[in-house]
């Protein structure tokens, strides 16, 4: 009965693509709704690759994704992707059926997933991935993933035993996670930038875990995210497998090395984030097999996506859209910390707002006190608008972070607010967004570019 | 004056450590942060405020392993009319116990006659609108589980939302100059007037807060969003 219902979702969801794509609704996950809905456990049957490569964690997901995929499809493979659809059970299942023929045979040689942490306990059971990457595990959204430890066990419960780890070493929360897999570790060995002292507002993994002391670092990078130790019962973050190093963001360059070889890649961003996210992608791929020379020379043919960070001069000034995700204070945090990090003058125009809550009920605002927002009180940063309908929560917090009242502007109407902007020749506008309020982001962009323009006239 | 923050290093979940910067900023009191490996300075200084954030499902143990020897110095610091203030799921650990969906209770440090059920897979998020006195109290929970058991009065008494748990209306608890309540992150912050309630009890006697204009207006706002009767509350 299940494989009839089987059947018969499969191609249902088939039949409602070309439906979707002429009624214009195309890109949904809606095959998926509409195959789960026939057959609940519609993943079970559904046919997968030979290869599955899962990717989580709480930042930098999509990127990796990104970047296997596109080398994978470089190296000639037919790899299967959700990049256009959602990460949760529905976006899974809508791509599995893309990669399925109507008589449920595989049309891809490997699938790379990005997986939504808390959708684990429903996909894991039915798509048991060869293997699962975890970039990391911040504090995300309160409402739903509450804590990093909590996410880490969920995970625990969620991943079929037999499955290999890719897991972050430099973060002790992520490297926890099923300790009973098979795995292996990348991180980065210290760089210049690196401190030993916790310099952000929150780092979530301060005691040890085996005796609750206080954590000593060999080298911290941000938040939890370093080389640990405890100074009483000898615990210490695991060693790499695979690390980066002599990370050079003048000649952007580092290594990538291995017990079988070493190389040098060319960065793709001077980002911190993002050189992680590089080490993750080589770390998997060099799992799979892949050489260090065609692993660095697909990924210098490779961009971070451009809804993350784009760089464009408009007028007299550089216009950079920066995702710095609402609700989620680490990614946040990061994009503060990079922009007050970049030489020269700088405007800030903050509109990261979470636009679905405020429609239903209104954002929760605690994330905006766990986010460095300090980072922004610098002389460099000329100028910040605060927009949206959390532009007075904003206003309030970058106060308490020191910013100097007079370079603060605050509009709740956030194309009201462009007309704010100095747009100072020679200086960077960041428009820093969410994935809520990404299509706002893009109309309001163009505003900005507009009056970029006329300022220069 | 001093403001102590204990176990900082696992109690601060959501931005709770501004409450105590906010109330530091707005007075000149020295912010101490007391570790797990110290023993809470209430004991022996002179302590103008306690606070304790909320923390995770272990570091709800942790606490209650840590404090538990300290217990006697709380309940003389309640008795003699000590301003404490415990927010988010850090309450729970001064509850009797608090029960797991499999049915397995954790004792805890049995201060208040309350227990707590903790249901990992169904998190309760909400909004808050609440009074204390004449003040609108307004907030955000996001918690796994509920108290139940006599809170009395509790610390506030909801307008809208879940009290102690969703079928009363008391919210928290009040035990002297003790405040207990489940709201989460920066509550200090987002409600001025009781900042200035707490700093007078504090001892600061006419209490003028760090950026109060605007922090008014972002109270003001929110308690006119909150009061709005279509404002969905539950997420």
């Amino acid at each position: 009965m299940s494989k009839l219902k089987f059947i018969a979702a499969l191609w249902a969801a088939k039949l409602s693509k070309p439906l979707l794509k002429i009624t214009g609704h195309n890109g949904t996950n809606f095959p998926g709704e509409l195959a789960l809905k026939i057959c609940p456990d519609f993943l079970k049957y559904v046919c997968k690759p030979e290869k599955v490569i899962a990717v989580t964690g709480t930042n930098g997901k999509t990127t990796v994704c990104n970047l296997l995929c596109d080398i994978l499809e470089m190296d000639g493979k037919k790899v299967l992707d959700n990049r256009f659809g959602s990460n949760i059970i529905s976006g899974i299942s809508t791509s599995l059926i893309n990669g399925a023929s109507i008589f449920n045979q595989p049309k891809y040689h490997a699938a790379v997933l990005e997986i939504d942490e808390r959708s684990s306990k429903r996909i894991y059971p039915y798509v048991k991935p060869d293997m699962v990457v975890i970039t990391n595990l911040f504090r995300d959204s309160i409402m739903r993933n509450a804590h990093p430890h909590y996410i880490a066990q969920f995970l625990t419960d969620s991943i079929p035993p037999e499955t290999k780890l890719v897991l972050n070493a430099d973060d002790l929360i992520a490297s926890s996670v099923a300790p009973q897999n098979p795995r292996v570790y990348f991180g980065i060995r210290r760089m210049a930038t690196d401190v030993t002292e916790c310099v952000n507002l929150i780092n979530d993994n301060r005691i040890c875990p085996n005796c609750n002391t206080d954590l000593k670092y060999e080298y911290l990078r941000y938040h939890h995210i370093g080389k640990a130790y405890c100074p009483k019962c000898g615990f210490k973050a695991p060693e790499y497998d695979y690390e980066g190093r002599d990370v050079d963001l003048e000649k952007m360059t580092m290594t990538i090395a291995d017990e079988r070889g070493s190389y040098t890649y060319r960065l793709l961003s001077n980002g911190v984030f993002n050189i992680y996210n590089m080490v993750t992608a080589a770390a998997t791929l060099r799992e799979l097999g892949m050489t260090h020379e065609k692993i660095a020379e697909y990924m210098s043919r490779t961009h971070i996506v451009l809804t993350r960070y784009n760089l464009e001069h408009v007028g007299n000034v550089d216009l950079i859209m920066h995702m710095a995700k609402e609700k989620n204070a680490l990614a946040c945090s990061r994009a503060c910390d990079y922009v007050s990090h970049q030489p020269g003058r700088k405007e800030l125009f903050l509109m990261m707002n979470c636009l679905g809550d405020e429609k239903h009920w209104s954002e929760n605002v605690c994330w905006l006190y766990d986010c460095d927002f300090e980072f922004l009180n610098d002389e460099n940063i000329t100028h910040l608008v605060a927009t949206g309908p959390r532009a007075r929560d904003y206003r309030l917090r970058l106060l308490l972070a020191g910013v100097p009242a007079d370079r603060i502007t605050c509009e709740e109407d956030e194309f009201a607010a462009t007309e704010l902007l100095h747009f100072e020749p020679g200086s960077q506008v960041y428009i820093f967004y969410g994935t809520d309020s990404l299509a706002l982001a893009y109309k309001v962009r163009d505003k900005v570019k507009k009056l970029a323009e006329e300022a220069a006239k | 004056m001093k403001i102590e923050v204990l176990y900082p290093e696992i109690c601060n979940l959501y931005g709770d450590l501004a409450n105590a910067e906010y109330l530091a900023r707005s007075c000149g009191a020295e912010v101490v942060k007391t570790s797990l490996a110290e023993e809470p300075r209430f004991i022996h200084e002179d302590i103008a405020l306690v606070y304790m954030g909320g923390t995770t499902e272990r570091g709800q143990s942790i606490v209650r392993d840590t404090f538990e020897p300290h217990m006697e110095g709380l309940v003389k610091r309640i008795a003699d009319g000590g301003l404490i203030l415990i927010t988010g799921n850090a309450m729970e650990i001064f509850g009797k116990y608090i029960e797991n969906e499999d049915g397995t209770l954790e004792k805890m440090l049995g201060l208040f006659p309350i227990h707590s059920d903790r249901h990992m897979m169904n998190r309760y998020n909400s909004l808050y609108l609440g009074k204390l006195e004449d003040m609108d109290i307004v907030g955000f929970k996001s918690q796994f589980g509920h108290s139940y058991g006599d809170n009395g009065d509790g610390l506030f008494t909801t307008v809208r939302g879940a009290g102690l748990n969703p079928g009363v209306i008391p919210e928290g608890i009040r035990q002297n100059n003790l405040m207990a309540t489940y709201l989460i992150g920066p509550l200090v912050v987002l409600n001025p007037p009781f900042a200035k309630y707490l700093l007078r009890l504090m001892g600061v006697q006419e209490p003028h807060l760090a950026f109060e204009e605007e922090a008014m207006d972002v109270y003001t706002h929110r308690v006119q969003q909150f009061s709005e009767p279509e404002r969905g509350f539950i997420y």
